[in-house]
């Protein structure tokens, strides 16, 4: 059976829930739209430490999100890094960028939220409609969901201050763009 | 310095199995300058420094053997012009100028440290990166200690380049904890190389092969033909067993369908399991790749020439066996990147899993050597044969002689209609029994047919498929139009009009929804049929004739054709098919064979002498 698009994992399903959250009244309109920009016409440019941004193309016009979100307190993020910790211990050789699902347990029992509730995302964009979250920001979240289900250490980025350790480039390459042209032949 | 190099480059490019020079106008002078070895010439991507930036580029460069370029630097002048990164390789190839390949770690270090980045300007696939010097070092050393290895091991093969490169990277495996997936296209040799890395592999425990039924044959006979000293053991059939000790680099060959329920290879502690043909593996809930993962080994490798890295679920399913836990669970993998790559296409996605897979997967294609293959590269490829074919083999050379075969005229008559029905046995049962439906696993030369030809069609190529039998063309056509997923499979042959021969030829040469199988009458085909598209031919069964085949295998080859041709010819083993093979490779024997007129010389030996060339030989059932 095949996963759901948006939220296959948990960490994808957090934010998945803070736009489709059950405790609304009713659902909003805007959701199955925002889904199909998602889809089709949504770039995620960057999903880093404490924002997203993303260019949702509607009938040839760009709109030009960015959502920003809150860090972690550093407190939290002292907690959560303690979770991490042991939750790796525990699933050694995970693959390269994923999570356990335990820890994403773990977090929420300690009242450590994995996404930003909608009310605390400043979400900005080049649209001039009156709602807000308009449904480009809604769309940018889907996606934002889309690339935490690929790669769930993002989940974790995005709430944290950068770390060294967060940086895994591949030891067997170097970038072309990390080279000196001056000292390339050496002599 | 960043326009272009004044002096001469070196890089020691892995693919290649050799060290490039480059980097100065004229080359060859260059190199001749220095006394280093021309070795062959070729245009290999490598990072430049043009003005300010460092860039991609295609760089015409010489390529020269490794040991030859080894000795070239050792013996290099101190006082050469030549660049630092010629003096960066001079300097590895002194490091490993002794007895020890293993040595001097430190000191490879810490060349790494200073090695200008010219030395290690060997592109990543998409040239955005180069190979650190570190690990071209290693894969250096590698390539180095592989050379000493198969020299050692007396392998009496001739490696290609890429061949050469392909036993390195096998033989780097078992050092880096993992496995991997040998997934070069058909015909460049898999066998060949695996065959060398079990041959230099040191280690007390024995190997195992697992290979489909219909190769067991194949593996034994290469295998004795690369390296003769190589102890073998067939382990299949209900008799089958296993020793309780074992000579060192023993190679265990068994089956699929033997491994899927057999408590001793479970129990057994191997070197290095190879898994050839690892689509039977595939399908992870399937008993074989149960059993696959669960056998207790240093590293286990799979051999497969279908492009799994574009089929998540396999490639999953390979990997779990030869690398388990590289893409995580099942679920997890589903989740994060069979979703995301076949629903949304997600580029993300797509690059993260091939990084993770990239190292454990080689695959290369024949476009990618077309430098190192010739125009034709021809393979005989043994089938073993199944119970019910040796059933039907035996009795009917039984019943010819306890019937006798006569004399003369007569004897010439009975000969022939011998020979005939155990080709037909070879071929298939339900020919020799003039059934209309060849079902699979039957007949081994049927099942390898089918397993190839979906090979070559799941690689997008064309194929050209040659018997003498119109029996046999007509079961092939029903059978494969069938199993193939491309429609119905034409049949040539002479019963056509001309003009409906004309169409299929045309169909297969120009139309690009017509069938990538074309079957042809070995006799159909003999004349002006233009047939160039076909990337592969295979013969089906053997026309005594070796110029009738290479007339008919000339049909898909035009001299000037850049494009290798790949020519397949199945052999049915330890049978006449192997016997008369065997003849014509050896070029002895008696003289019309090798001319030709095999039935007639057959016609002419003494009973007992036919009756050893008809026998089935102990290779028929490996």
């Amino acid at each position: 059976m095949m996963p759901p698009e948006f939220g296959a994992t948990p960490w994808g399903r957090a934010w998945v829930r803070t736009v489709e959250s059950t405790s609304m009244a009713r659902p909003n309109p805007l959701l199955p739209r925002a889904r199909t920009l998602a889809r089709n016409t949504t770039t995620v440019v960057v999903a880093g430490v404490g924002h997203v941004e993303a260019e949702v193309t509607v009938s040839g016009q760009v709109r030009r999100v960015r959502i920003d979100l809150p860090l972690w307190p550093d407190e939290t993020q002292a907690e959560a890094g303690r979770l991490i910790a042991r939750a790796m211990a525990e699933h050694r050789g995970l693959v390269a960028g994923d999570l356990p699902d335990t820890l994403e347990a773990d977090l929420t029992q300690h009242a450590i939220s994995i996404a930003v509730p909608p009310e605390a995302q400043q979400g900005e964009c080049t649209c001039r409609a009156r709602t807000r979250p308009c449904v480009h920001i809604l769309a940018t979240i889907y996606a934002l969901a889309q690339l935490v289900d690929e790669r769930p250490a993002l989940a974790v980025e995005l709430r944290s201050t950068p770390t060294k350790a967060t940086v895994t480039a591949d030891p067997g390459w170097v970038a072309l763009s990390d080279l000196d042209p001056a000292g390339f032949y050496g002599d | 310095m960043t326009e272009k190099p004044s002096r001469l480059q070196a890089t020691f490019v892995p693919a290649e199995d050799a060290i490039a020079w480059w980097g100065v106008a004229e080359l060859d002078d260059a190199i001749r300058e220095q006394g280093l070895p021309a070795g062959r010439p070729g245009v290999c991507r490598l990072a430049v420094a043009r003005g300010d930036e460092v860039r991609p580029a295609n760089v015409p460069v010489r390529f020269a053997d490794l040991d030859a370029a080894r000795h070239g630097l050792l013996t290099l002048d101190p006082r050469a012009e030549v660049g630092a990164s010629v003096r960066a390789w001079r300097d590895a190839a002194r490091l490993l100028d002794g007895d020890n390949p293993e040595s001097g770690d430190e000191a490879f270090g810490a060349l790494g440290l200073r090695m200008p980045p010219a030395a290690h300007a060997v592109l990543d696939a998409d040239g955005t990166a180069i190979a650190a010097a570190p690990t071209l070092l290693a894969q250096f050393r590698q390539a180095v200690a592989t050379r000493v290895l198969l020299r050692g091991a007396a392998v009496t093969a001739e490696l290609r380049p890429y061949q050469a490169h392909g036993v390195a990277w096998l033989n780097a495996r078992p050092g880096l904890g993992h496995g991997g997936i040998l997934a070069d296209e058909m015909g460049l040799g898999k066998t060949l190389q695996a065959i060398c890395m079990l041959a230099t592999r040191q280690s007390e425990k024995p190997h195992l092969v697992v290979c489909p039924t219909s190769l067991i044959g194949n593996w034994r006979r290469e295998l004795a033909r690369f390296t003769p000293t190589t102890p073998v053991i067939i382990y299949r059939g209900a008799s089958r067993a296993l020793p309780a000790t074992y000579p060192p680099g023993t190679v265990v060959i068994t089956s699929y369908p033997v491994l899927r329920k057999d408590e001793p290879l479970a129990a057994t502690a191997w070197d290095v399991v190879v898994l050839d043909e690892a689509q039977q593996i595939k399908n992870p809930d399937a008993l074989a790749s149960r059993a696959a993962a669960q056998l207790s080994a240093t590293v286990r490798i799979a051999m497969t020439g279908t492009p799994v890295e574009n089929r998540l679920d396999e490639l999953w399913s390979i990997l779990n066996v030869t690398s388990p836990g590289l893409l995580g669970t099942r679920g997890r993998f589903r989740q994060r990147f069979v979703a995301s790559i076949e629903q949304r296409r997600s580029a993300t996605a797509a690059a993260a899993l091939t990084r993770m897979v990239t190292p454990h997967l080689l695959r290369r294609t024949k476009a990618d050597v077309a430098a190192d293959l010739p125009p034709k590269l021809y393979s005989t490829i043994v089938c073993t044969m199944a119970d019910e074919q040796a059933r039907l083999y035996r009795e009917a050379v039984d019943r010819a002689f306890t019937a006798g075969l006569g004399a003369g005229i007569e004897r010439s008559g009975r000969v022939l209609a011998l020979l005939t029905a155990l080709k037909q046995i070879c071929n298939h049962p339900a020919q020799y029994l003039r059934e209309d439906t060849a079902a699979p696993g039957l007949s081994g030369k049927f099942d390898r047919a089918t397993e190839m030809l979906t090979e070559v069609v799941e690689q997008d190529d064309r194929v050209l498929v040659f018997t003498q039998y119109r029996a046999m063309g007509e079961l092939l056509s029903k059978h494969l139009g069938t199993v193939l997923g491309v429609g119905p499979v034409p049949f040539l042959h002479g019963g056509l009009a001309t003009e409906r021969r004309d169409q299929l030829v045309h169909a297969f040469q120009e139309d690009d929804d017509a069938p990538p199988v074309l079957l042809l009458s070995l006799r159909a085909a003999g004349f002006g049929l233009n047939l160039t598209r076909a990337s592969h031919v295979l013969h089906y069964d053997r026309w005594w004739n070796p110029a009738v085949e290479e007339q008919a295998t000339d049909r898909a080859h035009r001299i000037g054709q850049l494009r290798t041709l790949n020519v397949h010819t199945l052999v049915t083993g330890g049978t006449i098919e192997d016997h008369i093979a065997q003849m014509h490779e050896n070029k002895r024997g008696v003289a019309e064979i090798v001319s030709g007129d095999t039935q007639a010389a057959l016609a002419r030996m003494s009973d007992d002498d036919l009756h050893a060339v008809l026998d089935l030989g102990q290779g028929a059932l490996a």
